[in-house]
């Protein structure tokens, strides 16, 4: 058995569900934000092995080597910016949160409720 | 079958196996601590699942961001709240919330069976593939400006932190919320 770009990608399926099913059912700020953070790296490696199978692109003029596509690592780095900026205001944004209602629940965020 | 495979097939298995656990334990468990817990191994385990795709650079950047800042982070901020960081549990609008989770591992069940079968020609892996030499001349060429609007992001993603965790000492009732002096800003 050889491992190929479909078994990654159904790793990758599994573990986004597991993330967005913590992310509907816990009700704790922090695991909501734990459960983010499992699905934005589930779609990392899908990025990543998708590009681990990517095909080189022949060069423009064809005489030089053919160009190595890294688009997904590209795209992985820039999830991983952004994961880490998304973790820093989400954690600020709890600890406010926590500041005026003494609570981590998700449903006690009701400040903006008509 | 060559090594090699065996191999690949061995620490596929081994880290897949880890990502799942790590990540149900994630989700499950009550402690926040042993939730950050399994979300460092998680990191690791999806490290480790880096490495057998060859990705050298984003490996290091995995372990640096998520292990180094974005889990610390998560334990510094539940060591801050203390045991609050325990929100209690109700019985109330659990079904609504199970059916929706439960449909959420069902839709990515039947997702993992759909793609499980894509087995393109595999290339031969190119000498310098994902190493920080080959991402850097991307990073550094057709991505030069998205690298740099990310820099404008995480400053601008520091100063609404601190704007938003600043205590503003004096001005909120620890109790109610509202501004002690009666004023609202």
């Amino acid at each position: 058995m050889i491992i190929h770009l479909g078994h990654y990608m159904a790793l990758s399926c599994v573990l986004f569900s597991i993330g967005a099913a913590g992310f509907l059912f816990r009700r704790n700020v922090l695991i909501s934000l734990m459960s983010i953070e499992l699905m934005m790296n589930a779609v990392n490696l899908t990025f990543i092995a998708a590009n681990r199978w990517q095909s080189a692109v022949p060069s423009a003029d064809g005489t030089a080597a053919p160009v190595i596509p890294h688009d997904g690592h590209i795209f992985t780095f820039f999830v991983i910016a952004v994961a880490a900026a998304e973790a820093a205001v989400g954690l600020a944004i709890v600890l406010a949160f926590y500041r005026l209602r003494k609570t981590v629940r998700t449903d006690a965020a009701d400040m903006l409720r008509g | 079958m060559p090594p090699a495979s065996i191999q690949q097939l061995v620490a596929f298995g081994f880290f897949a196996a880890v990502a799942v656990a790590s990540a149900l334990a994630t989700v499950i468990m009550r402690n926040p601590i042993r939730n950050a817990v399994g979300l460092f191994v998680h990191v690791l385990s999806l490290a480790g699942l880096y490495i057998s795709l060859s990705a050298h650079f984003l490996t290091a950047v995995q372990l640096i961001v998520y292990v180094g800042a974005v889990v610390v982070l998560f334990v510094f901020v539940i060591m801050l709240l203390g045991p609050a960081s325990e929100a209690p549990t109700d019985a109330a609008g659990r079904l609504p919330r199970a059916i929706g989770a439960g449909a959420m591992v069902a839709a990515g069940l039947f997702l993992a069976s759909v793609v499980k079968d894509l087995h393109p020609d595999r290339v031969a892996n190119p000498p310098g593939f994902g190493t920080i030499e080959s991402v850097g001349r991307q990073l550094f060429g057709p991505a030069m400006i998205p690298f740099e609007m990310a820099s404008v992001l995480l400053t601008a993603a520091i100063v609404g932190a601190f704007a938003v965790a600043r205590s503003h000492h004096g001005k909120v009732s620890m109790s109610t919320g509202e501004p002690a002096d009666g004023s609202h800003r």
